[in-house]
């Protein structure tokens, strides 16, 4: 080994193949353990590594639309492969990670939160693409208001090697999507490889420390040369290949919402979630239970999902995407143009994984071309920000039950002491009980200490919730979301109108209003429940008309007996030839009564912008990391639930998204 | 009993009469009388020939249908400004559910067969009063098909 004041002071330096394994030993020495690329089961898969030995040597990959092959590449290259079928993702964002543990001592539950397993690691071998997958899942994880933390430990504590290509597969598009094949950021220790060894710089004070303690001398011009050379081979054959007009795409790509395309790549498309699950930037995911056969424990791991899946975006009573097309168009519009909305960049990268792993050959740059042709543009490349690290997302917090009572058959409403923030009206919270997973729930009432939800039993969750007594323990996150716009409505008339259980967010709403009454003008409630016996919070209804806001209700069947108006909601208001001056509206109820309330709300004269909604989607984080929730380019969790119409623009009442 | 022209103004302010140009107001105001009935009045009668249109002006009705082992089921009420009894001037001329009063309803009602009469004699009464009375009836039907889907029972949106 040369000493460090041998060691390439300035320029790249070379480290010769024989070396190689003194570098193995040194990520070693530092307690890493080196995941790089291997032969295994017939493709080269990313894995830990013993030593240069076990590096995929002379060997190519042949990859084309549903077809991947290994060939023989240049005799002693280490590297001359491309990208397989698994990514770093694999190491930084397992399938499976314990986010918590719930444990039940008698009346005692206790919530604790999973310690990342954060043993270091080395990557070898990630190219230039791969660097930019890593980037952009960092902007996910990592950049919003809430980090992922399990992600964040790994992520901060593992060492990047990259590679600069100097070969290309048919499938990669990366100087489309602007990342590679030449390595600009984001690595320790960048490599390129040439036939006796590499030519080696450092991108980070690590990586220059590494360098430091290995055998590398200063690279000569030549070897400077042929490095330059090989990646500009590469980046001339990836030039070559179909590519994807990025430029202008995720205009062109949501105008293209009613393509007929849709349908016929769903004729194709067999659901099978595979280019999720090896797209290096894909982050959706769920939370499962396991608990022990006494139920005393149970513990909640974050698992990998997909966006294809048809539950993904299920919720009780309905699902928001039951048809294939619908599932390809959510995949490709995010990739393509909502993921610029929400993150900045493009959900896409360029590794081609999803074209050669797609059973049915489908090829997104093939559905681009067809489903948002390109203006004739030159490609340039995106921007790929730096990591902002925030803080660690909170774990379940224990909250007791101090009420409970009985709206209707199905509805309870439950009372928690509360010691956290005290929610806004039309925020909600992530619940549950011991043993299910979380669901959201609105706050329905909220004072200092306590706060109040109202569940309808709609499944095993909400069923548990509405069945626990007295002194019982839920798991709640939370407060979560964007409420509704309070101050918009100050000094305004107010129309109020709810459907079923969509009044839970609402009573928090209109009793922010009654609290300060003479700040609002005419405030009036329209309600609607499916029969007499489902109407909610009853015995309230006279507090709220004594603090004067209008409260006029209506059932949608009803017996003899009930002598109160039946109809739908909007019945409640179509006679009206114009609603008050300038009021602004807050709905919540079903989707497709909040469509038809929308309508005549519009139609009696209320612009878009003073229309709010609440939506409900399927929630598993509720905080913008777990991608169920996504609207177009919106969370739900977390740029919602409550929406202004004008916000929501195509997206309300679309079907499919 | 409110005076003539009291009730024309009552008519025109209700959301029936406000959209009806003065001739048609007129004219429907001279064929119409003016009602009060008790809360428990049976006002029409499912598959019976109706007898009278009306006009609700203030109290409430409860269309009802009769299903058989549920009793009388309540469909819609028909609140102030809007009317019952279309099916007076839509053949075959029969009643398709059970008009109750809920509470005292004041109402101006035609008679059924006058109407008709009118309609067919006067195009200007029939060009502008078929069409608020289809705008009426169009929105029960609407209703009616959010009522079938039954939205709160747990339908956000239909699976099939
Ligand atoms: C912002 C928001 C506020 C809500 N507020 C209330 C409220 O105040 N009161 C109330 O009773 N309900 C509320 N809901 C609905 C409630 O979250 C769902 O009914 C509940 O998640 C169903 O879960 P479960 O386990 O009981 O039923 P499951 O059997 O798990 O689910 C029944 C159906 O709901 C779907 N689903 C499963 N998990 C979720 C999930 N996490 N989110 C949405 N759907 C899911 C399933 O795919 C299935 O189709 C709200 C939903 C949202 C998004
Ligand atoms: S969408 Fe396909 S090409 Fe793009 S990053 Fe994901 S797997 Fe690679
Ligand atoms: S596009 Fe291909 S890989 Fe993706 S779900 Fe459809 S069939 Fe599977
Ligand atoms: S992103 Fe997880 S619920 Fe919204």
């Amino acid at each position: 080994m040369i000493s460090a004041t041998e060691a390439p002071a300035h320029g790249p330096g070379f480290l010769a193949r024989k070396d190689l394994g003194a570098l193995f030993a040194l990520v070693r020495d530092d307690g890493r353990r080196l995941i790089g690329p291997t032969v295994r089961d017939g493709a080269v898969m990313l894995d830990e590594l013993d030593g240069p030995d076990a590096l995929p040597e002379g060997i190519r990959e042949s990859q084309t639309p549903g077809r991947y092959r290994l060939e023989a590449g240049r005799p002693g290259r280490l590297f001359d492969h491309t990208v397989g079928p698994s990514s770093w993702k694999r190491w930084t964002f397992p399938p499976t990670v314990p986010v918590g543990t719930t444990r039940r001592d008698g009346a005692v539950v206790a919530f604790e939160p999973a310690t990342p397993d954060a043993a270091p690691l080395a990557f070898l071998g990630v190219r230039a693409c791969e660097l930019a997958a890593l980037a952009v899942q960092d902007r996910v994880l990592l950049g919003g208001p809430v980090a992922d933390p399990d992600y964040a430990a790994r992520r901060r504590s593992a060492l990047v090697i990259a590679i600069q290509c100097t070969t290309a597969a048919s499938t990669c598009f990366c100087t489309s999507m602007g990342t590679g094949p030449e390595v600009s950021d984001g690595a320790d220790v960048v490599l390129t490889e040439l036939d006796d060894g590499f030519v080696v710089t450092a991108g980070s004070r690590r990586g220059r420390e590494l360098l430091e303690r290995l055998p590398v001398r200063l690279a000569t011009a030549e070897e400077r040369d042929a490095a330059a050379g090989g990646v500009a081979a590469a980046r001339a054959a990836v030039a070559a290949n179909a590519g994807v007009a990025a430029p202008g795409l995720p205009s062109r790509l949501m105008a293209a919402l009613d393509s007929p395309r849709w349908a016929d790549v769903a004729e194709r498309c067999l659901t099978c979630a595979n280019c999720t699950l090896v797209c290096p930037t894909c982050f959706c995911t769920s939370v499962t239970q396991r608990s022990d056969l006494a139920g005393a424990e149970t513990l909640s791991e974050r698992t990998w999902d997909s966006c294809f899946t048809g539950s993904f975006a299920a919720v009780a009573g309905g699902n928001f995407r039951s048809r294939p097309q619908d599932r390809y168009r959510q995949w490709l519009t995010h990739k393509f143009a909502t993921w610029v909305d929400q993150f900045g960049t493009f959900g896409c990268i360029g590794c081609g994984r999803c074209v050669t792993w797609c059973p049915a050959g489908i090829d997104v740059r093939e559905e681009l071309a067809a489903i948002a042709p390109p203006p004739r543009a030159v490609v340039t490349g995106m921007h790929l920000p730096a990591v902002t690290p925030a803080p660690d997302e909170a774990w379940l917090r224990p909250a007791r039950v101090v009420a409970t009572h009985r709206e209707t058959a199905n509805v309870t409403t439950l009372t928690l002491a509360w010691e956290g923030q005290v929610p806004g009206a039309g925020q909600f919270v992530m619940a549950g009980p011991p043993g299910f997973s979380a669901a959201p729930i609105s706050v329905s009432r909220a004072r200092r200490g306590a706060i109040e939800m109202t569940v309808r039993a709609a499944g095993p969750a909400t069923a548990a919730l509405t069945a626990l007594g007295h002194g019982a323990t839920v798991g709640v996150r939370g407060p979560l979301g964007r409420g509704w716009p309070l101050e918009r409505m100050l000094d305004r008339n107010v129309i109020v109108v709810a459907g079923g259980i969509g009044l839970a967010p609402l009573r928090s709403l209109i009793e922010a209003i009654a609290a300060e009454r003479e700040r609002f003008r005419d405030v009036t409630v329209y309600l609607g429940a499916r029969t007499p016996r489902d109407r909610l919070f009853v015995g309230e209804l006279g507090a709220w008309s004594a603090a004067g806001i209008a409260v006029t209700e209506t059932v949608d069947r009803a017996g003899a007996d009930w002598l109160g108006r039946v109809g739908v909601v909007t019945h409640l208001f179509d006679h009206a030839e114009r609603l008050p001056e300038g009021a602004v509206a807050a709905v919540c109820g079903p989707e497709r009564m909040m469509e038809a309330t929308v309508e005549v709300l519009r139609a009696r004269g209320i612009p878009d912008e003073r229309i709010f909604v609440t939506l409900e989607r399927h929630m598993e984080c509720g905080v913008g990391l777990c991608g169920h929730c996504q609207l177009g380019r919106f969370f739900v969790c977390r740029d919602g639930p409550v929406f202004s119409i004008a916000e929501l623009g195509d997206a309300f009442g679309r079907e499919g998204l | 009993m409110a005076d003539r022209r009291s009730l024309a103004a009552e008519l025109a302010a209700s959301w029936f009469g406000s959209d009806l140009p003065p001739h048609a107001r007129t004219a429907f105001l001279e064929l119409a009388v003016e009602r009060e009935v008790g809360a428990g009045t049976e006002m029409v009668r499912e598959g019976q020939p109706t007898t009278g249109f009306g006009l609700v002006l203030s109290g409430r009705v409860a269309l009802r249908l009769h299903v058989p082992g549920r009793g009388q089921v309540t469909i819609l009420t028909v609140e102030p400004g809007d009317i019952y009894g279309w099916s007076a001037i839509v053949p075959p001329y029969r009643s398709t559910s059970t008009g109750v009063a809920v509470e005292p309803v004041r109402a101006l009602v035609v008679d059924a067969v006058a109407l008709r009469a009118a309609l067919r004699a006067d195009d200007a009464l029939a060009a502008s009063l078929y069409p608020r009375v289809l705008e009426a009836v169009a929105r029960r039907l609407d209703g009616t098909r959010l009522q079938l889907l039954d939205l709160f029972a747990g339908q956000v949106e239909a699976s099939w």
